[in-house]
């Protein structure tokens, strides 16, 4: 059966023509409509097996109104129930303060965005997921015997979403993802080791080897820990992406949202033209990235997307701005001039939108080094896989105390052993402001905040502190 | 489309059903004559309203409302499980789940153990705990005239660059039907409040979070002295802004009510549930009657205390809640379950059960996790021992690798401790370890016992849950 139902979008469509439709009925001159529906399939494995196969779909809408620069929202899952709905968010937006020259997007033409939909992810049935996670678990075991998957799964989906607004934007499309993560355990001689790694796509992912391959070589590298001492000062440390792009994702996107910046609720506030991190790294927001999971032609308020260069070459020179938090900052007096950078995301259909980022690229101008080059510079240090407590960074001041479980000693360029567990504390912005070193391999991780994160191993030279267990 | 086509669109009341109880009672009846040997549909129906203000400006508010039903088939040993938004389909749907189920069932070796499910009373009612103050009778303006009170009090310093506050209330509706006959709907609300305070002093920032909640309408919201809560968090925040980082390394470590709940909560609370047991993957496997803390580790999982923000009368298999004893003085006595679990470890089912919503399966979840309080008088009886140590409050969440049994959480606020006393504010300070180890470590707790802020866990799912304690002194902790 296929996973997208005929005509499933224009029935989004149509919903949101008649919610709509139903506002201007109401004498409501500014108005939007979104609309969400997802769709699909996923196995959970768990102890070595698969546990469960389940599928559906879920979905809604959200209406934002607008009354003389002032807004008001509402979501809801059946048409039929528009006009309350739409009544709510019209008594929100009387209560709610003017924000002057703030009105919904206008139409804009926008350039698609290819490989956000592959029809081979919406033909794959339940059975083509089993088959997938059968093959999963023989992997991991044919990799070590002693390895079994305790958890994780599959999941297909395939995503219809559309706007409909007063101002003339009417647009829709289908994405898809694939996803798939593993928590690979060996547990033998009383010791018990684990390791979860995942990837996901909009495309079908025929192989999920090198996922595969990670989580049971991490299970591997971390057995047999080894006793070290606490060093006295800060210590070289190896993140790979994946130990580093939870840190990075709690405390980067929400420094750099144009609003943080200008409220002073960044650590970068007060700071645009100014160097902020080393002087050979750029951060780049980027919705437009082929294939890239948080990718799309149109913001979530349907502004066109485009490629936002944030930090070049360590200086601030840019933040991300929706269309109301812009217009707010300027009537507030925080800033002189603002504008949507095409950068408005919503939590599905039950929000109204807010500044974020999309797909959020770190960058050097520096060549990139292999991760062998990377283990060479290291005379005393350590490799950092996986964190445990990265939500609990503080995204106001970046400062972080975390605890890792995923840890390799490193003495004069060579992996000595690994360490049970260990502290990881410091501050990331501190941190990222000079003796940093990028990988060549970047590789696509999720995020704890919004959108996704392409980044590099990252080998700090100061900052961190590692304290042993 | 798979749109909701409920009979009603607009959740008026207790006695307002969204299933047709006949229509899916026959189609359970197929589904089991056709090969399910059980088969239920829960259906969760959600009105929530949740807000923010920052500098006492409306940011934003959102009424909302949500329905789902999940539909979960046992066949030959083995799940098939299917959510939906769209209640008019589900009679449709009851096949393909069950054909879903025999294909994971058709995958499993001879030697995997088939699923089954611990016998249960079947039961048909209604069950309503009625909050005092029907929290979706509630005004924007009044929600709103709480919210700025927090903010006001928070407020009022050259230092503190903004106040943002926060509002969430719900009003959840379940529909449970099984293909054993049970036949129940049950109601509660939940109302929250919260607030952040972001202070600054040259290039230094800081933020401060406060929130007060749990199970009940309005009269809970109204019953917290908002004034204070401001205060405190305001006062919280500018200490911050002066603050040392924390030392280093293993030290004896206080706990506060917060921070000793997300403790337990983390450390004991997950390796404590039976899916993750059953599944390998927790430290307390085959540890049920023996001794894993010291002599004062007593604790309960309690979601029928009412007020708690993880509390709920039935759990999401249709089971009466009930009071969970998981250690009692140092000896692990209990797994949290769901059927599934307890007849896989031949125990009694004690509703753990929890779903996120309508659209997720039930899991083994917590729901308000406390330690029982001990001996000592208050924390100054706890801190005069101490030569050196760190006094932590206000948890800023945690995170537990239940196999290896680590965990790791972090605070908003401390003190070090030294030579008896509370002396210097400290920052950034988290505290991880080993579960097998730490509870081992527990030598101090004062008398009184209580829930703490609530929370949220996440498992896949999240879910509100409530944890706290007494004030808990750990001899030694590794503190980051």
């Amino acid at each position: 059966m296929n996973l997208l139902p005929e005509s499933a979008l224009d029935r989004l469509q149509e919903g949101c023509k008649i919610i709509g439709d139903r506002c201007s009925a109401m004498d409501i001159s500014s108005w939007e409509v979104v609309a969400t529906q997802s769709y699909g399939h996923q196995i959970d494995i768990e102890g070595g097996k698969i546990s469960l196969a389940a599928g559906g779909g879920e979905g809604g809408f959200g209406i934002r109104v607008l009354e003389e620069g002032r807004f008001g929202f509402a979501y809801l899952v059946d048409v039929n129930s528009a006009d309350t709905a739409i009544k709510s968010a019209l008594s929100i937006a009387r209560m709610s303060p003017a924000v002057n020259g703030f009105v919904l997007p206008s139409e804009q033409s926008a350039q698609p965005v290819s490989g956000l939909y592959d029809s081979s992810v919406v033909d794959m049935s339940s059975e083509d997921l089993l088959i997938q996670a059968d093959d999963i678990i023989s992997e991991v075991a044919s990799l070590d015997d002693r390895a079994v998957v305790t958890g994780g799964g599959i999941g297909v989906s395939a995503n219809a979403s559309a706007i409909y607004s007063s101002e003339g934007v009417n647009a829709a499309g289908v994405t898809t993802s694939h996803g798939v993560g593993v928590q690979v355990s060996i547990e033998q001689s009383d010791q018990l080791t684990s390791s979860w790694q995942s990837t996901s796509s909009r495309s079908r992912i025929s192989q999920a080897n090198e996922c595969v391959n990670r989580a049971v070589e991490w299970a591997k590298l971390t057995r047999n820990p080894i006793k070290v001492e606490t060093p006295d000062d800060d210590s070289v440390v190896m993140m790979t992406s994946e130990g580093f792009s939870p840190l990075f994702s709690v405390v980067v996107p929400n420094a750099i949202r144009g609003e943080k910046l200008v409220r002073e609720e960044s650590f970068w506030s007060g700071h645009m033209g100014q160097n902020v991190i080393a002087s050979d790294l750029s951060i780049t927001d980027n919705a437009r990235i082929p294939g890239g999971r948080s990718s799309g032609a149109r913001d979530d308020e349907g502004v066109p997307t485009r490629e936002n260069p944030l930090i070049d070459k360590g200086r601030l020179v840019a933040s991300l701005w929706s269309t109301r938090d812009a217009a707010q900052q300027i009537a507030e007096g925080r800033i002189d001039a603002a504008k949507s950078t095409g950068s408005a995301i919503r939590s599905g259909h039950q929000s109204p939108p807010i500044s974020g980022c999309s797909n959020l690229f770190l960058t050097s101008s520096q060549k990139g080094q292999s991760y062998e080059q990377m283990l060479e510079l290291i005379e005393d240090g350590y490799i950092v896989n996986s964190v445990m407590g990265a939500h609990t960074a503080n995204p106001t001041s970046g400062d972080f105390s975390v605890t890792t479980s995923s840890i390799l000693r490193v003495e004069d360029g060579e992996i000595i052993g690994a360490v049970k567990q260990a502290g990881l504390s410091g501050n990331l912005a501190k941190a990222m402001k000079d003796g940093v070193l990028l990988g060549k391999e970047v590789r696509q991780q999720g995020s704890y905040s919004s959108g996704s994160m392409y980044l590099p191993n990252v080998l700090f030279k100061q900052g961190l502190r590692v304290n042993p267990v | 489309m798979v749109m909701t086509k409920s009979p009603d669109s607009v959740i008026s009341g207790h006695n307002h059903k969204y299933l047709d109880v006949d229509k899916i009672n026959k189609s359970l009846d197929k589904v089991t004559t056709d090969g399910a040997a059980y088969a239920e549909v829960r259906l969760v129906a959600y009105t929530d309203y949740s807000a923010t203000i920052r500098d006492r400006k409306l940011e934003r508010a959102i009424p909302g409302q949500e329905i789902g039903a999940t539909i979960r088939v046992l066949a030959d040993g083995a799940w098939g499980v299917h959510s939906t938004t769209d209640i008019a389909s589900l009679e449709q749907q009851m096949g393909p789940t069950l054909k879903l189920a025999q294909s994971v069932a058709a995958r499993r070796s001879s030697n995997d153990r088939p699923i089954s499910l611990a016998e249960v009373p079947i039961i048909e009612d209604s069950l309503h705990w009625k909050p005092k103050k029907d929290v979706r009778n509630t005004d924007l303006a009044d929600r709103l005239e709480l919210m700025n009170l927090l903010s006001d009090s928070a407020s009022g310093h050259e230092n503190v660059v903004s106040v943002t506050c926060g509002w969430h209330d719900e009003h959840i509706h379940t529909e449970f039907l099984s293909s054993e006959g049970m036949n129940r709907t049950w109601s509660f609300q939940r109302s929250l409040i919260n607030g952040m305070v972001t202070a600054r002093d040259g290039s230094d920032v800081v933020s401060y979070r406060t929130r007060f909640g749990g199970e009940g309408g309005l009269e809970l919201i109204e019953s917290c002295d908002i004034n204070q809560l401001g205060i405190d968090a305001k006062t919280s925040a500018l200490r911050l802004l002066k603050a040392e980082r924390a030392p280093s390394g293993k030290l004896p470590l206080i706990a506060d009510r917060d921070l000793t709940g997300v403790y337990i909560h983390e450390a004991l609370g997950h390796p404590c549930e039976a899916d993750l047991v059953a599944a390998g993957d927790s430290c307390l496997d085959g540890k049920l009657g023996q001794k894993i803390g010291s002599d004062i580790v007593t604790v309960i999982d309690d979601p029928t205390i009412r007020g708690g923000y993880g509390s709920h009368p039935i759990d999401d298999e249709g089971l009466d809640t009930t009071e969970k004893l998981l250690i009692k003085n140092g000896v692990l006595t209990e797994y949290l379950n769901h059927r599934e679990t307890a007849a896989h470890f031949d125990i009694k089912p004690n509703a753990g059960a929890r779903a996120q919503d309508g659209l997720h399966h039930p899991l083994v979840r917590m729901s308000n996790t406390l330690i029982h309080g001990g001996t000592h008088t208050d924390l100054d009886e706890l801190v005069e021992d101490l030569e050196y140590g760190v006094y932590a409050c206000g948890s800023r969440g945690g995170q537990v690798d239940t196999g290896r049994g680590s965990f790791q959480f972090a605070a908003q606020e401390a003190w070090l401790i030294e030579n008896g006393e509370i002396t210097a504010p400290l920052k950034d300070v988290s505290v991880s370890g080993l579960t097998l180890q730490i509870l081992n470590n527990v030598d101090g707790l004062t008398k009184e016992s209580k829930l703490a802020a609530p929370g949220f866990c996440g498992k896949g799912q999240t879910v509100p849950v409530g944890d706290g304690g007494p004030i808990m002194r750990i001899s030694e902790a590794l503190v980051g």
